[in-house]
């Protein structure tokens, strides 16, 4: 049907919608998304023993906080997380920042990172569990070996594209290859390493419920593998709902971290 | 030459590899020399090596024969006495203005008091004084080439070596700038090699043009603008109104048309 003279079309062609209607959009494919759920579990279509009513999920996720201590299961996950990606970020940061401002560096490490870059972390897990044992350790490990190997080639790549006359310009500034690396590639780079950071985060949470899941007694995945022997399928609903929440709230985290640390990168021309 | 050069291109011949056991001789035999406080323009058609041989000077390549000599020593890698201004904006965007012109200053060791002292100086030099506090980001493109200018300059340079420093701008502001370099080197008296391929700026800017021919680069002819009487004008209105301007114009153009030819 062929839009009116005078009316604007509802589809505009790469026209940015109003802050009211974006509000409106996502509000709106939620609402979608649960009425069908809804309808589907109350009315008998799906079977509610696999598909819980989503209110009886959310019932039951308040429940887990605070009737049966869950909360200590997410801080040990939340843990995990941050302590693995701590570890894999200290050593990723520096050593992609050197690859990608000292080819010589890079002849050495590249090969080796791009190999087990093609590994998947999770095949890793029967032998990191032969040598770390059950505690903490295997786990922290898995994180680190799936992230660290993206991580330090992101950085990287990154770093190489800080652009040559930046470089040449400290050179003739009378900068060495020390101060040019740490006064000018690093803060050049700092904004897209974060940026990396975030988008890497998201795999590490991916990494910790495979690992909590498959090697672990504490932990949101590990309370997840409980509930399945007892097919309390609106727990697992539960730990699915809170690691989303998670997820989403370390990435909004990251992108006021972003806002707060660069103020420069806002164009604000006048 | 018994001039008093601060720098001397001798015998200078680049050639680049380009793998297979082929090589381009991008310039050959280059001599001329730069005298101490004087702009010197390095003017010709594109592919005549201009920027090839300006890199050279601030060290950023090495010559495969010849040398350049500064201040009585060989030129061996980059250094703070050649500072440079690229076509690209390179201000530092995590800087505010000061902190960018105090760069150089600060890796240098330069002490807090006397640096901040100059970059002052310099940022009022340029007609940044209002903007000594903003980000580059915020800037035009005329003002962070101005940035870049001030930066350099507050290093303290022997040689400034600018390779075509406005040709990203638009015709207004690049004027603008033209006439600025006049007045900051009235001022600083520093030494200035300014590569362009554009004639009017050439005329204008020179105390001396080496006019460079192409494929490969050689040096065709030195040209000192008679009109301007060994007298630097700051106002580019007048300069273009001058008995002598519109002839050395025609001559340039002359050369250049010359020098295109041969590439086609």
């Amino acid at each position: 049907m062929p839009a009116s003279s005078s009316k604007t079309p509802f589809f505009q062609l790469r026209k940015p919608v109003s802050r009211r209607q974006s509000l409106i959009s996502a509000l709106g494919i939620w609402v979608v998304f649960f009425g069908v759920w809804v309808f589907a579990s109350s009315t008998g279509m799906v079977n509610e023993l696999l598909v819980p009513a989503p209110q009886q999920v959310f019932a039951t996720t308040f429940e887990l906080f605070f009737g049966r201590g869950f909360a200590s299961d997410v801080l040990i996950s939340i843990s995990r997380v941050i302590g693995a990606f701590a570890m894999a970020a200290a050593v990723a940061v520096p050593l992609g920042v050197l690859m990608g401002s000292f080819p010589a560096i890079e002849a050495i490490f590249s090969p080796f990172v791009s190999a087990w870059r093609y590994l998947p972390a999770p095949s890793f897990i029967p032998i990191l569990l032969m040598w770390f044992g059950t505690g903490e350790a295997p786990k922290l490990a898995l994180l680190f070996i799936g992230v660290i190997f993206f991580l330090i080639t992101l950085i990287m790549d990154h770093t190489k594209n800080v652009r040559e006359e930046l470089v040449e310009t400290a050179l003739t500034l009378g900068a060495g290859r020390g101060t040019v690396v740490a006064r000018v590639i690093f803060p050049a780079v700092l904004p897209d390493i974060t940026v990396a950071l975030r988008q890497m985060l998201a795999m590490a949470w991916t990494y910790l419920v495979i690992a909590e899941i498959v090697a672990s007694t504490t932990g949101i995945g590990a309370m997840m593998m409980r509930a399945r022997r007892f097919l309390n399928t609106d727990e697992i609903l539960s730990g699915i709902i809170v690691i989303g929440v998670l997820g989403l709230g370390f990435d909004l985290l990251f992108a006021a971290l972003h806002r707060w640390a660069f103020p420069y990168l806002r164009k604000a021309r006048s | 030459m018994t001039v008093d050069a601060a720098l001397e291109i001798r015998q200078i011949t680049k050639a680049f590899d380009l793998g297979a056991g082929r090589s381009v001789t991008a310039v050959k035999d280059i001599n001329f020399a730069v005298e101490r406080n004087s702009i010197c323009v390095l003017l010709g058609p594109s592919g005549c090596g201009k920027s090839t041989i300006l890199r050279m000077m601030a060290g950023l390549e090495t010559p495969t024969s010849g040398e350049i000599v500064i201040g009585g020593r060989t030129v061996d890698g980059p250094g703070r006495d050649r500072g440079m201004v690229f076509q690209a904006y390179t201000s530092f965007d995590w800087l505010s203005v000061r902190r960018n012109v105090e760069f150089g200053m600060k890796i240098n060791g330069v002490a807090p008091a006397e640096r901040h002292e100059r970059a002052e100086h310099f940022i009022n030099l340029v007609g940044l004084g209002k903007f000594a506090d903003a980000y580059p980001s915020q800037l035009s493109g005329g003002m962070r080439q101005r940035v870049a200018i001030a930066r350099t300059l507050a290093n303290d340079p022997e040689v400034l070596l600018m390779d075509e420093p406005f040709g990203a701008l638009d015709a207004e502001t690049r004027w603008l700038m033209q006439e600025l370099m006049i007045d900051v080197a009235e001022k600083t008296n520093t030494t200035m090699v300014i590569v362009t391929h554009d004639l009017e700026e050439a005329i204008f800017l020179a105390d001396k043009i080496v006019f460079l021919s192409s494929h490969p680069g050689r040096v065709k002819e030195e040209i000192v603008p008679a009109f301007k009487n060994g007298k630097r004008i700051g106002d580019k209105e007048r300069a273009v109104k001058l008995d002598g301007y519109a002839e050395l114009e025609s001559k340039l153009m002359h050369l250049m048309r010359e020098e295109g030819r041969g590439i086609e």
